[in-house]
């Protein structure tokens, strides 16, 4: 075997591209054991081994460039949860693709993604006038200086047919619930969490940049989300830019309506429904409680846990990049998923997220499992019985 | 001088404390042990063998129990705390609380009391992993040589039948705790070291599976004295356990749990598997580790273990235990880094190198003493009191009574004030 | 003086349910006469001490036999003057009633047997007489580096006169020659000032410490207490009484690792050279002289090496890492490589671990032994090793490489010393030339009384912890002056005030005394007779056990003490089918065993007659002559393990003994009898399930064997 010859300078490229604690990792392995592509089959399962995707940048060597091992990540945060050293280990995945991406050696179906944010201000291909399409025959007000909240529809949500009814969902739930919302409209773009996750970190600061000028603007000071990756951003990336507001994922604000007696459920029997704790929301937010709240709450509804629950969920294999990237079935984390639910007894598996929701209900589809269980967002479920 | 201020007082009377007092005792100083226990040897009395020599701590504690005995200069206090300490150097005001053990000096150790008695509690000893009479000797070679009652059984009938059995007067169901007040002119640190709490470290399966142990609990499973007498048996269902894994560093080097490495467990797996191999020739033992830290000459025991080919050495920090579903049996997962490839191991008995927690990390003394970000104590710089042992860094048997015995003198410089 | 013996039978623990104790008091009375016989249920309580302590107080006896339960147990109420007055514990709890079936005739014969034992003992027991000469308490350090100043400031500080002895002009050894040393205080990241000339200021400034540099020791002669140190170059005779030998270390030779090229390529140099460069001011390329970009360190740089030092230097991976740190100070665009097998870096040290990695440090795993190290393209060298961490080789090249040398003790190849013993000039190194301590529970051990190591001559350590080793060492020093004036053993017989005494008329100069002894305490004249240097000794009596003409004996152990013990077993003839076993026995691990046979209520057979002795070194090959000439079946002698990992504490007792039983051949054949009638068995504290078993077996094998026909002669 020919010697490989170590190139620091790259290395110091990955660094300054954002892996600032790459050399903390002192290869112990535990990352890639934890890693949820060790649960299926797969190139990407072989292919994809974070801690030696970390030991090669350490090295400044080359090999982890492919989509079945640098862009597998899904920055599910289970990793980064157990690291003994707390290694960012998202953020050098991120720093290393965006090392490839500023020389465009970027998975083909993510430049695709890319050239839509560009032009229209979503993944989707949407046409960005369609934007508020989701609302269809409701009524959703506007935001203005009098509304308390903003409310960002995650573009999945505004585009993705199926996801549009999650939107309209969270909407209905807010107006039961008595809460000032409004949104902006056809103007607003892309969180960008996703996009900057994949590397390309000039076309996140220009959704950024715009939507904070937007948002400001027009003195939003409360954002209700759809999706926790949006809350994500919003949170934690967007303050360093100026955009410093207060973010609340939809749950909890339902929660909290909830406990205060102002949104009251009635209505068909939830049943037995168990909770995919989404990345994003979980690991990533910290939030496990409201959800929960909202579903034992539900008129005849019954929580169970899934196996992996919480801190310990399994991700559905949406974030990343990996929601607008193909994973053939019987490799998919989404179907672990689904069968966990199955096995837990519960008829109806509730999510917080519209990748989530992707991808599990694909799975659930590709298993022909469609008799024993459901999946559902929580807000439609919410929605239905207020 | 006067007497007082030349009698050190040593906390803990595990073998670092012991230590120290005894040989502050042979070079002429008087010492106070206190000890929460019923019995002096701390940690050292719940293992099975020392590293590298394989030989059992009751050899080295005998010698030390008989340098108490023949000198009269050791005074112990066993079920004892200190409540308070108050001066300087060269001068502290003592308080100590006693509390009781319901056996008064009379005890002759003849196990009447036991024969009686039928209430049963978990065995301090041995974790809680069988059970032990409410009167008890807390082991065989136990010093001092007298039993103990539970105070659970205080108060009952069955108390009574223990002290009606007695034929020595030796049991005094009317004791109170006391307290003791004296004056010292130095005191020793030597609280040791508490296991880490392993449930904590939520992957690895310990408290949900019952073939998870820990390292200490391991020890006991393999001592003549434990609470299968000596044969290492697998908790679920009693059966010889011929397989075993090792997991390494289960919360040592870890940020969040304990950032520093606890020293002794690379040395105590590799130990633990000479337990298992043992005992059965067909037996395997597997190690998982992140370093392999064997230092100075013990690199020669790890050299030695490592020899056996039934035991195997994988790098690999192990991110997963589970119940396999096919054998019910623990699974073991992580990457095998030096292989590129995956740890998928089932074992019969998975045992966890819990890391050491200072007994100051916990509990901190209100005294002249300074501690780092994981209760370590730091030097204590010209203050009368002198920390010795694992509550100033994790340390092995050799390395805790190297350092007590430097405690010793340091010790009697601070009852000559200086 | 005149004995006058009391005998003491307790009846209480269920001594009185077991044994005939009426039959038992016939033994004394007719036997022996006694002045006192008293039997009582308990003379561990008040009433029953009170008696014992009243004819000792009225002075109607002056030694005391008391038939109870174990020695090891109720020792603070049977305590008695020993200057004064003889005590004798014999064990008929544990050792009889407990571990035999009640009412017996067996286990009365037992019970008798251990009381005559008990008595002759205490008969042949002499008070004790303890070796006192006027002795010096200065405590000599040897080495004036990490270990060896504290030991000295130590020692001075608790009121003790020291000589400090260093080979070099100035003092401070290797950490003089150091630029920073690593961290030891929270949060244990910043390299720390070297603070050794406090050390030296504070040994300069004591009155008590006398200072020779450039000084070496020409010869030792004497004793703990009365040793006379001769320096070389006129610096005179001393007279001191104790010794810290905390000579340090020097680095493996690193040009036997060829693989480096260290010695060709002259950018490959030690780490020790690197921190010379460090300290003064510049790390260079030795080539030219240029600044390096490019620092590479190869770890276990001879050690973990079984072709060189096969154990772990255990400070190496932290200098390492301390001296990227100069690298990257020196200019933070350099670049550090740092090739190991593991990273050791236990305990607290963890943290300076993770702020080099912090500090962009590059680390490679892999088997540097197979490093190789060659003239480079680009740079000046070139690095070839296996990465494990991708299972690839790698090839890097570096300006400078820096080999981390083991440690070896500075004692290798210089007895320093230069001890006047017969065993020879050095102290008795223990593996790889180190002298430390073979015990775990003891780490100051050494096998010269008297003469303590500490520090990197003990074994690898840090400077950090070399310094309180030097404090440990210096209170055994201390230790060992205080017990030596009054005339009492060290560890582990510490406080025996008995000593071997020769009936030199009768030595043959066979040697065997002056070659035996694990402390060499005999020194020889022309001749070969034996010198004793009774401070030496640590009385563990493998002298007595070695002496053909049995001249060795102590006040309170002798051959004819145990001799006239296996004498006084009454040996039922060989129609009663009751055969007759004498167990000689460790008495710190295998006495202590049999008391927890009898705790646990296990039982064995009742014909062997257990002997404790001091080491199962001191049995006298005499004992199994007259026992077996005597009639008695056969010998049992548990021992402690013996070999590498050896749990004797006098070293190897049990193993000299075992050598000794191959040698009874001859014996054994004169009489015509087997040598299965012996048997020596390996026996740790906590092997007590094994007893019974073992002493079924060999019943069997007598049994076998058929009585012993000497047995009526």
């Amino acid at each position: 075997m020919e010697a490989r010859i170590p190139f620091l300078e790259v290395s110091d490229a990955i660094i300054y591209s954002g892996a600032e604690t790459l050399y903390w990792c002192m290869q112990c392995g535990l990352c890639t054991g934890t890693c949820p592509y060790r649960l299926v089959p797969g190139p990407a399962s072989e292919e994809f081994n974070i801690r030696l995707v970390q030991h090669l940048g350490q090295l400044g060597l080359e090999g982890f460039e492919s989509e079945n091992c640098l862009f597998a990540c899904t920055t599910c945060r289970a990793c980064v949860d157990v690291c003994p050293r707390g290694v960012e280990i998202i953020n050098n995945v991120v720093g290393m693709r965006r090392m490839l991406a500023e020389v465009g050696t970027i998975p083909p179906s993510l430049k695709t993604i890319a050239g839509s944010l560009h032009s229209q201000g979503n993944p989707w291909s949407g046409p960005r006038d369609q934007r508020t399409a989701w609302i269809k025959d409701v009524e959703i007000p506007t935001f203005s200086e009098q509304t308390e909240y903003f409310l960002f529809v995650c573009c999945t949500s505004c585009f993705d047919a199926r996801s549009q009814n999650i939107a309209r969902s969270v909407a209905k739930a807010l107006t039961a619930a008595g809460i000032s919302f409004g949104i902006i409209g056809n103007e607003e773009s892309c969180c960008g969490e996703t996009i900057r996750k994949v590397g390309d970190e000039q076309l996140f600061q220009n959704l950024a940049q715009a939507n904070i000028q937007l948002y400001n603007g027009k003195g939003v000071k409360k954002i209700i989300v759809t999706s926790p990756h949006c809350l994500y951003t919003f949170k934690n990336e967007y303050p360093e830019f100026g955009g410093e507001w207060e973010v609340f994922h939809y749950s909890e604000i339902l929660a909290s309506a909830l406990s205060e007696g102002k949104l009251k459920l009635s209505g068909s029997n939830a049943g037995a429904v168990t909770f995919h704790d989404p990345c994003y929301l979980g690991r990533h937010t910290k939030l496990y409680d409201p959800p929960r709240e909202l579903l034992r709450n539900l008129p005849g509804a019954e929580l169970m846990e899934l196996a992996r629950t919480k801190n310990k969920s399994v991700c559905c294999q949406g974030g990343g990049g990996r929601v607008w990237m193909e994973t053939a079935a019987g490799e998919r984390f989404a179907e672990l998923r689904i069968h966990e639910a199955v096995a837990s007894g519960a008829k109806t598996l509730v999510t917080a997220c519209p990748y989530c929701i992707t991808m599990l209900e694909d799975s659930l589809k590709v298993l022909g499992k469609q008799d024993e269980l459901a999946v559902k967002e929580l807000s439609e479920l919410v929605a239905e019985r207020t | 001088m006067s007497d007082a201020q030349r009698k050190v007082l040593v906390v803990g009377g595990g073998i670092s404390g012991m230590t120290t007092a005894i040989e502050a005792t042979e070079a002429g100083a008087e010492v106070v042990i206190v000890e929460r226990n019923p019995y002096l040897g701390g940690r050292v009395v719940q293992l099975n063998q020392y590293f590298p020599k394989l030989c059992p701590p009751a050899c080295g504690l005998e010698i030390n129990f008989r340098r108490i005995k023949q000198s009269a200069g050791v005074t112990a206090y066993t079920l004892a705390q200190v409540t308070s300490i108050a001066g300087a150097a060269g001068g502290y005001d003592v308080t100590i609380t006693v509390q009781p053990r319901y056996v008064n000096d009379n005890c002759t150790g003849c196990g009447k009391c036991a024969e009686v008695c039928e209430t049963e509690i978990p065995d301090p000893l041995n974790f809680g992993m069988n059970t032990v009479k409410a009167a008890y000797l807390p082991h065989p070679m136990a010093y001092p040589f007298k039993y103990v009652l539970d105070p659970s059984i205080i108060g009952t009938d069955e108390a009574k039948k223990c002290k009606e059995a007695c034929p020595y007067n030796a049991i005094d169901l009317e004791m109170q705790p006391t307290t003791v007040s004296l004056q010292v002119g130095a005191v020793v640190w030597a609280t040791g070291w508490d296991p880490y709490d392993a449930t904590k470290v939520d992957y690895l399966g310990f408290g949900s599976l019952p073939d998870v142990i820990t390292s200490v609990m391991f020890e006991r499973l393999a001592a003549p004295t434990g609470p299968t007498g000596g044969k290492i048996l697998r908790p679920s269902d009693g059966k010889e356990v011929r397989s075993v894994a090792f997991v390494q560093c289960a919360g040592s080097r870890d940020e969040n749990h304990l950032p520093y490495c606890s020293g002794v467990c690379c040395l105590a797996s590799l130990k633990q598997a000479s337990y298992i191999r043992e005992r059965n020739p067909d037996s395997k033992a597997f190690i998982f580790y992140i370093d392999v830290r064997a230092m100075g000459k013990y690199e020669d025991f790890y050299t030695k273990i490592e020899q056996d080919e039934n035991v195997t050495l994988t790098k690999s920090k192990i991110a997963r235990v589970s119940k396999d579903p096919e054998t019910g049996s623990p699974l073991v997962e992580g990457e095998d880094i030096s292989q590129g490839a995956k740890v998928k191991q089932t074992v019969d008995l998975v045992v966890l190198a819990v890391g050491m927690a200072p007994g100051t990390a916990s509990v901190k003394p209100d005294l002249e003493m300074g501690y780092d970000d994981f209760g370590f104590v730091t030097s204590p710089g010209d203050s009368g009191i002198v920390p010795a042992g694992c509550v100033k860094a994790p340390m092995e048997v050799a390395a805790s009574i190297q350092d007590a015995t430097g405690a010793a003198l340091k010790a009697i410089h601070r009852t000559l004030g200086r | 003086m005149d004995q006058k013996i009391g005998v003491y039978i307790c009846s209480g623990c269920g001594i009185g349910e077991s044994i005939d104790l009426d039959a038992l008091s016939a033994v004394a009375d007719e036997e022996f006469q006694p002045a006192k016989r008293v039997v009582h249920p308990a003379f561990c309580g008040e009433e029953g001490a009170g008696l014992i302590r009243s004819d000792v107080d009225a002075g109607d006896i002056n030694t005391v036999v008391v038939a109870a339960c174990s020695g090891r147990v109720k020792t603070d109420v049977f305590v008695f003057d020993p200057m004064t007055t003889i005590l004798e514990r014999v064990n008929i709890r544990e050792h009889v009633a407990w571990c035999q079936p009640a009412g017996e005739d067996d286990t009365r014969m037992l019970a008798e047997d251990y009381l005559r034992m008990g008595i002759i003992r205490a008969q042949k027991t002499k008070l004790p007489a303890p070796y006192q000469e006027e002795i010096d308490k200065t405590i000599l350090v040897v080495g004036g580096g990490a270990a060896g100043l504290q030991a000295a400031n130590d020692a001075a500080a608790a009121g003790y006169s020291v000589l400090l002895v260093e080979k070099e002009p100035e003092m401070g050894g290797h950490m003089a020659k150091w630029n920073k040393s690593s961290p030891t205080k929270p949060p244990y990241q910043e390299l720390e000032e070297i603070t050794i000339n406090e050390l030296i200021d504070q040994a300069k400034a004591d009155e008590r410490i006398t200072i020779f540099t450039s000084a070496t020791i020409e010869k030792i002669a004497g004793a703990p207490g009365m040793f006379d140190v001769t320096l070389n170059n006129g610096g005179g005779t001393h007279r001191v009484g104790a010794i810290v030998l905390a000579a340090g270390w020097k680095p493996y030779d690193a040009t036997k690792l060829e693989r480096f090229s260290y010695g060709t390529l002259p950018d490959v140099i030690t780490s020790v050279q690197m921190e010379e460069m460090a300290k003064a001011g510049k790390i260079t390329c030795p080539s030219d002289g240029s600044e390096p970009s490019v620092v590479a360190f190869i770890q276990c740089a001879g050690s973990r090496d079984a072709d060189h030092l096969p154990y772990c230097s255990a400070v190496c991976c932290r200098a390492s890492l301390k001296q990227s740190v100069y690298v990257k100070e020196q200019n933070p665009e350099n670049k550090v490589f740092i090739f190991y097998k593991d990273i050791r870096t236990p305990e607290q040290s963890e943290e300076f671990y993770k702020k080099v990695q912090k500090d962009g440090t590059v680390f490679i795993k892999t088997d540097t032994a197979q490093i190789a190290i060659g003239q480079g393209s680009e740079r000046k060298l070139s690095i070839e090793a296996v990465d494990q961490l991708m299972g690839e080789p790698v090839l890097v090249e570096a300006d400078l490489v820096v080999l981390a040398v083991g440690m070896q003790p500075a004692v290798l190849d210089d007895p320093i010393l230069n001890l006047q013993y017969r065993q020879g000039p050095a102290l008795p190194e223990l593996k790889y030339g180190f002298p430390d301590s073979h015990f775990i529970c003891f780490p100051y051990e050494t096998r010269r009384t008297g003469i303590y190591t500490a520090g990197c001559v003990r074994q690898p350590m840090m400077s950090s912890r070399a310094g309180s080793d030097g404090t440990g060492a210096a209170l055994k020093a201390i230790q060992a002056v205080e017990l030596t004036a009054k005339g009492k053993a060290v560890h582990p017989r510490a406080g025996d005030v008995s000593y071997p005494e020769l009936f030199l008329q009768r030595c043959t100069q066979c040697k065997r005394c002056t070659e035996e002894c694990p402390f060499g305490m005999y020194n020889e004249d022309e001749k070969g007779t034996p010198l004793p240097h009774p401070t030496r000794c640590r009385r563990c009596a493998i002298c007595m056990g070695s002496c053909p003409e049995r001249i060795i004996s102590f006040s309170n152990y002798s051959v004819d003490m145990i001799g006239s013990m296996i004498k006084g077993i009454n040996v039922p003839d060989e129609y009663e089918e009751k055969p007759r076993i004498v167990g000689l026995i460790c008495e710190n691990d295998s006495y202590p065993g049999l008391d927890m046979v009898g705790l646990r209520k296990l039982q064995y057979a009742p014909w062997v007659r257990f002997i404790p002795l001091r080491c199962l070194g001191s049995v006298n090959l005499v004992w199994i002559a007259d026992a077996l000439s005597k009639g008695i079946d056969g010998i049992l002698l548990f021992g402690c393990r013996y070999g590498d990992d050896y749990q004797c504490h006098f070293v190897h007792g049990s193993e000299l003994a075992n050598t000794r039983m191959t040698k009874i051949q001859e014996t054994l054949d004169r009489l015509m009898l087997e040598s299965d009638r012996i048997r020596l068995e390996q026996m740790a504290i906590d092997d007590y399930e094994k007893i019974p078993k073992i002493i079924e077996e060999f019943t069997a094998r007598l049994q076998e064997l058929g009585p012993n026909p000497y047995k009526g002669f």
